[in-house]
């Protein structure tokens, strides 16, 4: 059985009550129209990442968002989140932001081509009105005019 | 899509489309400092991109932490998240 998540969750939050998990309140189901290997690919991380020389995120409602390039030479990633699993992570944000995979990928034809950046935020937002109508309305924006085919967001 | 390791998280929030990896959380694309590993669980998670039949289906390819499919890291991980509400 999977590793069960929310009742530790749960417990760690104790005596208030845990995080409330909401779903998106308008449908996101799109047909997948073309192939991976004619699709532009966008990584999107909760991790709070960023280029060292990027402005810090503040936790923990920091609603702001990052263009981390997606060349895996463009710098060294630094993870601003606050929770405190980040140990290994920071040891290697590849794991949670495989930037330098996914160029790999592009580059066997698997994929089809990578936008200029990709993007991260802060995981863990409270304001779910806010997250849904200000900064995921500004990155799709960002993601549309990248000409992006597919998001992949990894939890973090 | 979706690519994460909490099964009864994404089962609340519902993405349109996701792929479960059972591997401990912060660690989805496997250990540090192991690109050959990254990239196969990239590469496996994206294959399921076709097979998505609906909207806010999970699916599971089967990934395992540990080659031997031990769940030890289970209760490291219990450990680690007990000593993160410490603070």
């Amino acid at each position: 059985m999977p590793f069960q998540y929310l009742p530790v969750m749960a417990q760690n939050s104790a005596p208030k009550p845990p995080r409330v998990l909401v779903s998106p309140s308008k449908p996101a189901w799109c047909p997948i129209n073309r192939p991976l290997s004619e699709s532009r690919v966008a990584l999107l991380t909760s991790a709070a990442l960023r280029l060292a020389h990027q402005e810090p995120f503040i936790p923990r409602e920091d609603f702001s968002y990052r263009r981390v390039p997606a060349d895996p030479g463009a710098g060294e990633i630094v993870i601003d989140h606050h929770s405190g699993i980040g140990r290994v992570p920071k040891q290697d944000p590849e794991i949670v932001f495989p930037r330098t995979a996914l160029a790999n990928l592009q580059k066997r034809g698997i994929v089809g081509s990578l936008p200029p950046f990709h993007f991260s935020f802060m995981g863990g937002l409270r304001d779910h009105g806010k997250i849904e109508n200000e900064l995921a309305t500004s990155i799709a924006n960002d993601l549309k005019q990248s000409q992006v085919n597919l998001a992949l967001l990894v939890p973090y | 899509m979706m690519i994460g390791t909490a099964q009864d998280i994404m089962s609340k929030v519902t993405p349109p489309r996701a792929v479960f990896v059972d591997h401990p959380v912060g660690r989805t694309f496997g250990p540090p400092h192991d690109r050959v590993r990254n990239e196969a669980v990239l590469a496996r998670a994206l294959e399921e991109l076709p097979r998505f039949t609906r909207a806010n289906e999970i699916r599971d390819p089967g990934f395992q932490w540990s080659s031997d499919g031990s769940r030890a890291w289970e209760d490291e991980l219990l450990a680690e998240m007990r000593n993160e509400a410490k603070g």
